[in-house]
């Protein structure tokens, strides 16, 4: 890589990392995905205050569903060539856990983006329904700062609902209508790669209401046992993340980004600054953490150091300067900075 | 999720430490890899795992490995070349540093056993060292009985300094033919005897059956594909009477009888 100046010549000015979602004003762009870091979780195992000292400039918990589920058989996940497979089937213990786990995030400084998964669209109404309920009724500091809701409609896991919808357009324009007028907070709606054109399904999405688009969820994939040459996993397929899939990613957030004016959360296979530049070049506003928060309970943190280094070593002084480089009509370039 | 954890309550939480390894002791394909590690060495308990880095280009999981034993400030690791991530591990030399997250996981449950056995197969030997010198610490008389499918696996067994260790191989090249369990069956059991098994799903639901003829209660610590290791991804689940359950966090030690296994 040959960088316009090294980062220690011109690495006195300070870098801008805020970011805006919307009316949502991130202090740098590295969120974690869905399902991949639990907050409670990190806290029981690790000795280290989560809490205080939060990686991500949002926290987005695993997946809430109405009702709770049991998830999918195991095996569950798998290594794959540069990622990894995965089959949870959306495992989590139900609304009403969450609503009760709330008042433990309440300490969380960053605000909270609720991913919310269904088998129907009636379940996702009734979970931001509960959610609205709970929050406004809740005195103040009794809770964290629930910025949002992240609809799910891209699980490949489950076998009804979520990517049943995400691949339909009008199922997905159906279910954002149905959920936009029940909430004035930040609506994202996490899109599936599993489409023949993602910016369909984008547009459905911001025609009905959507004020943000995260993507993407995992590719459908499958792994065949090598001793058995069954399929692997105890669902047979799962969703492929991770590294392998970032080129694809890339160009998915590079379509969206270009064609729609809603800000975009981009995400797959981010493991380092770099990779998080590259998705803030291709239009994304935020970007999301994911299989990498596996390999290092400090990804996130690692991120964002890494993020601002590789501004800095361009001279990009925030990172707004970087957005949207490598999209169509952009004739500025990093060596312009 | 209710969790009915059956090992030993974590009570020490989990750091992320670069360890230098010291020693490298090869068995077959195996190799106990001792790593610098004060502060694991003093909060670790039998039974638990650290989450180990790969020291590999490009993105790999950390792998799950049972705490072998515990010798001062340092811990060894029981290695055995599998896939290329077990084999990159296993590769490791003197003098190179790996990372390590942990202890994680429940432990096994040393109090008050007065006779105890140790039933493993295969790499699932591994936490047995540390655990069979817990146990006598306590006051325990410990039997082990191993299980391999041959006598090129079997050399792991030299890893291992267990007064009572016997040895079996599924082709009958090393030790007494059979599996693990079979081997169980020849030996002297007093009543009372608590049993502890580990390794693969079908092993243990062999030991549990063998445990419910006899009478036996018992503790099984088992293996899993995993992501996270630390209760985030749901990934490592096991079916049990409970429900499925995460290795990670509510196992890997779990009651034997809770264990749903073919």
């Amino acid at each position: 890589m040959t960088l316009p100046q090294t980062p220690d010549q011109h690495g006195k000015g300070e870098v801008e990392l805020a970011v805006s979602l919307g009316p949502l004003r991130l202090r740098h762009p590295v969120i974690n995905a869905s399902g991949t870091f639990d907050l409670g979780e990190m806290e029981a195992h690790y000795e280290r205050d989560f809490v205080a000292d939060f990686p991500f400039s949002a926290y987005v918990p695993k997946t809430v569903t109405l009702e709770a589920r049991a998830g999918n058989p195991p095996p569950r996940v798998s290594e794959t060539a540069c990622g990894m497979i995965n089959a949870i089937g959306l495992a989590n213990p139900g609304l009403q856990s969450f609503l009760n786990s709330l008042p433990a995030l309440a300490k969380l400084r960053e605000p909270v983006i609720v991913s919310v998964g269904g088998s129907q669209r009636e379940d996702y109404v009734a979970v931001v329904e509960a959610l609205e309920k709970t929050l406004d009724s809740a005195t103040k500091g009794s809770v964290p700062q629930v910025a949002g809701y992240e609809l799910n409609v891209s699980c490949p896991n489950v076998r009804t609902g979520c990517l049943a919808i995400g691949t339909d357009p009008a199922e997905t324009a159906a279910l954002v209508s149905a959920v936009r007028p029940l909430t004035a907070r930040l609506l994202v709606v996490k899109l599936t790669p599993n489409v023949t054109d993602v910016v369909v399904v984008a547009r459905a999405a911001v025609d009905a209401g959507a004020d943000c688009l995260s993507l993407v969820n995992t590719f459908r994939a499958l792994v065949v046992d090598s001793v058995t040459l069954k399929p692997f996993l105890g669902n047979r397929t799962g969703g492929l993340c991770g590294p392998a899939i970032k080129p694809i990613a890339l160009r998915l957030v590079h379509d969206v980004a270009a064609a729609l004016p809603v800000p975009v959360i981009g995400m797959g296979g981010i493991t380092t600054g770099l990779d998080a530049l590259e998705f803030i070049a291709c239009g994304a506003t935020a970007v999301a953490i994911g299989a990498a928060n596996f390999a290092a309970v400090d990804a996130g943190e690692r991120i964002v150091a890494e993020l601002e280094a590789e501004l800095r070593a361009r001279c990009l002084p925030s990172v707004s300067a970087a957005r949207g480089l490598a999209l169509p009509g952009s004739a500025r370039s990093a060596r312009d900075a | 999720m209710s969790a009915v954890p059956a090992g030993s309550s974590m009570v020490q939480k989990a750091v992320t430490v670069d360890c230098r390894v010291s020693d490298v002791r090869r068995h077959g394909t195996f190799a106990v890899v001792s790593l610098v590690a004060p502060h694991l060495a003093r909060r670790a308990v039998a039974g638990q795992f650290v989450m180990v880095a790969v020291p590999r280009g490009g993105f790999v999981l950390r792998r799950p490995l049972s705490v072998h034993a515990v010798r001062g400030d340092s811990i060894a690791l029981l290695i055995e070349a599998r896939g290329h991530g077990s084999a990159a591990l296993a590769a490791v030399d003197v003098g190179q540093t790996l990372s390590l997250a942990g202890p994680l996981g429940t432990g096994f449950v040393t109090e008050g056993v007065q006779s105890a056995l140790l039933v493993g197969g295969g790499i699932g030997v591994a936490p047995f060292q540390m655990l069979a010198e817990r146990l006598a610490a306590a006051g325990s008389y410990v039997t082990a009985a191993f299980g391999f499918r041959d006598h090129r696996q079997a050399r792991v067994a030299g890893a291992f300094d267990i007064p009572q260790l016997w040895v079996a191989t599924e082709d009958g090249s090393l030790g007494r033919r059979g599996t693990a369990v079979e081997l169980a069956e020849t030996l002297a059991v007093q009543p009372g005897t608590v049993v502890y098994a580990c390794g693969p799903l079908p092993m243990i639901g062999a030991v549990q059956r063998w445990a419910q003829s006899h009478e036996l209660t018992g503790q099984a610590s088992l293996e899993a594909h995993m992501a996270c290791g630390s209760g985030s991804c749901h990934g490592c689940v096991i079916e049990t009477t409970a429900g499925y359950l995460r290795v990670c966090s509510e196992g890997p030690v779990f009651d034997l009888r809770m264990v749903i296994a073919p």
